[in-house]
């Protein structure tokens, strides 16, 4: 038998870490694991360099301001760059809130100081005095109804050639505006999901590993998992918010 | 004072008698109705008051019954908001609950447990002799949107107390960085050695230090990033205490035994209920004891016949079952539970409660930051799994990916079928609910047996 193995590589867990967003790590471990695939997981911190055509799948989550700081000087200090390179390959990305805007041109405060982030995918953010908080629902393009929590004051806008993730059923999404939610681009997934985003829409987290799976073991497949929890909490949320 | 506080306080009053005859225990509906009167009440009523403030994320109300209890033993003249009503209405309430219908009040002193973001507000009408501020921690973010932002709101409520002397926990970079903020007298308590062996480094809510952002080391942790920190860089380091737990002799499953230090003495102290983190309550109870100028013979007293309510650790017995709750509100706390809860010697059946509604946070993310695994490794003394509250399913799967098989969860979401299978397992059983599934679970068990109703 094979000998399958996928290594994710989580950025900046030591400040992109709030809202449990640690569960989407868990959760394409444990799903990757079921199916007899290895999973690692390395932690690139601030400072820290990397390759990355050492890693399969990267992971960037949500933080809060007070470190952003420290996270600027890294990003223009090399890694932007490797970032750019890595998407740009079609390596696979899931980033979160945060983390997704910081994929993003840059980021305008609303009192309109700019701040150049990595600009790996065509979408800029603005932020706003008001938060959209709360549980949120969007449908992506092949149906799956994806429930997650928001809470984010920038509106992000995405620019040409970038597809949104899904549209938004219930809550604010992207902007709160034009009805979409997150990002497609190449191999990336941005979204403001969290929630942990990924146990409880097991389709999504699904297609995310399917296609570093893929890039790696041409024609390897995904196998079926029971995911009767997985649906369950996935449908009561649903129901609650298409009410 | 005038006629606007008199009416105010009549309203209130008035309102309380009526809730109270209609069975449903008003402890905010009264003190909102009293602002619509007169939205300064507050200020009058709170005149003259000799007031203690007990804020901050985790342990503000087991520090408060604490104080409480000291304050019962050293015969003082006071009130509490005992109910857990923290928010200003809640506090109007009990102020006007305990004021005559002039608006003055009765008692000599207040105890007064307040919300961190309701204290910002609540602080500008009172003089507060004393403020604590237990420990700051990741919360609910969806209220307050950042962890940083907690500090500058408890910082802001304290500005509005200038007569306080304050109560810092030495251990938690955060809160005692307030400090260098204000002009106020500061007490720094806390935990000067570890209390477990062999802790394991959690997740910790403020790994960088909060004047020049380095990494923070560490002499000794306590639990999540409380202990003896310093920054290499700048120098910010955690303050020798006045009041402290200078040795902790034993850590057990119904009490903690510790080496108590009260400024320029020590004491054997038992603190009579279990949990790391209940030795830091002790310590923030006894440093506010201390500004009261309780003796300290009594303060030991007091915290070794301590008994907590309410959802703290609280132990009944229905018809032969006995049932532990554990209130858990963010990671930090639950993970502390679990650590209590995983280390039982019979064997025990848990039940994970969590609810989203706004008290218990909306946002049911910071689950994923607990670390359940650990449940796994009890054994025997695990008899079974149960989850239930609004969002149970949420629950179901967080078990499952930290290594619970999925057939031995339990999802049971209605509360009555969830006691029957209870009692009719008997047994040992743990509750850890968030607060509204607590407020909902209380309820069915007063029920079952005689415990007080909360508004008592």
């Amino acid at each position: 038998m094979q000998d399958y193995e996928i290594k994710i590589c989580h950025l900046y867990p030591d400040i992109l870490n709030l809202y449990g967003d640690r569960g989407n790590i868990i959760a394409m471990q444990r799903r990757l694991e079921w199916r007899g695939i290895r999973a690692t997981v390395t932690d690139i911190n601030v400072h820290q360099t990397f390759c990355w055509q050492d890693y399969d799948l990267f992971f960037i989550g949500g933080g809060q301001d007070f470190e952003q700081e420290i996270l600027m000087q890294d990003i223009h200090s090399g890694k932007g760059e490797a970032i750019r390179e890595a998407v740009e390959a079609g390596k696979v990305f899931l980033a979160i809130c945060g983390g997704y805007q910081l994929l993003g041109n840059y980021y305008e405060t609303w009192d309109g100081k700019r701040m150049d982030f990595i600009g790996a995918v065509d979408l800029y953010t603005k932020g706003a005095k008001d938060r959209m908080i709360g549980n949120y629902l969007f449908q992506m393009e092949d149906g799956t109804k994806v429930v997650a929590f928001e809470n984010h004051s920038g509106r992000t806008y995405l620019g040409q050639g970038v597809k949104p993730l899904g549209t938004v059923l219930y809550g604010g999404g992207n902007n709160g505006q034009d009805g979409t939610e997150g990002a497609r681009y190449k191999n990336v997934f941005g979204t403001y999901g969290h929630g942990s985003l990924l146990p409880k829409n097991p389709a999504l987290c699904d297609q995310i590993l399917s296609l570093a799976v893929e890039a790696k073991y041409p024609g390897k497949k995904l196998l079926p998992l029971n995911d009767t929890l997985e649906q369950e909490a996935n449908q009561y949320m649903v129901d609650r918010l298409s009410k | 004072m005038g006629l606007r506080t008199t009416l105010s306080v009549l309203a209130c009053k008035t309102s309380c008698a009526l809730l109270r005859k209609l069975k449903k225990g008003g402890t905010t509906t009264p003190g909102k109705i009293a602002l619509k009167v007169y939205p300064e009440v507050l200020r009058d009523l709170a005149k003259g008051v000799n007031v203690t403030v007990v804020t901050g994320t985790n342990g503000k109300t087991t520090t408060s019954r604490m104080i409480d209890e000291a304050m019962e033993e050293a015969g003082l003249h006071y009130f509490a908001n005992r109910s857990g009503a923290n928010l200003l209405s809640g506090i109007v309430t009990i102020f006007c609950q305990n004021a005559w219908l002039s608006g003055k009040c009765r008692e000599r002193h207040a105890l007064i447990e307040c919300d961190e973001a309701a204290f910002r507000v609540v602080s500008k009408y009172l003089d507060a002799k004393c403020v604590v501020v237990t420990n700051v921690f990741r919360d609910q973010l969806d209220r307050y949107g950042e962890i940083s932002h907690t500090i500058d709101l408890i910082t802001e409520g304290i500005k509005n107390s200038p007569d306080a002397v304050v109560c810092l926990n030495a251990d938690c970079s955060m809160t005692s960085s307030i400090a260098q903020r204000v002009p106020n007298k500061v007490i720094y308590f806390g935990v000067d050695t570890p209390i477990y062996e062999n802790t394991k480094p959690e997740l910790s809510d403020a790994p960088y230090c909060i004047h020049c952002k380095s990494e923070y080391k560490y002499e000794y942790v306590t639990y999540g990033h409380l202990g003896g920190f310093y920054c290499e860089k700048c120098g910010y380091r955690r303050q020798d205490t006045q009041v402290s737990a200078e040795k902790v002799l034993t850590a057990g499953a119904d009490y903690s035994d510790i080496r108590l230090k009260l400024m320029d003495k020590s004491y054997d102290c038992r603190i009579n209920l279990p949990g790391g983190y209940n030795i830091y309550n002790a310590v923030s109870a006894a440093a506010a004891c201390k500004v009261m100028g309780i003796p300290d013979e009594t303060i030991v007293r007091s915290l070794g016949k301590f008994h907590c309510g309410f959802g703290r650790m609280e132990k009944v017995d229905i018809h032969g079952t006995s049932v532990r709750m554990i209130l858990v509100k963010n990671p930090t706390g639950c993970n502390q539970a679990l650590s209590f809860v995983t280390n039982v010697q019979e064997p025990t059946t848990l039940v994970f409660a969590l609810n989203d509604r706004y008290a218990d946070s909306t946002d049911v993310s910071w689950i994923w930051d607990v670390d359940y695994a650990k449940i796994c490794g009890m054994g025997t003394h695990l008899r079974k799994i149960y989850v239930t509250g609004i969002r149970a399913d949420d629950m179901a799967v967080r078990l499952k990916y930290d290594g619970v098989p999925a057939d031995q969860i339990i999802k049971e979401k209605d509360y009555d079928r969830l006691f029957e299978k209870l009692l009719a397992e008997k047994g040992n059983v743990c509750i850890l609910p968030t607060y509204t599934a607590m407020l909902e679970l209380r309820g069915k068990i007063s029920k079952l047996t005689e415990i007080k109703d909360f508004w008592e």
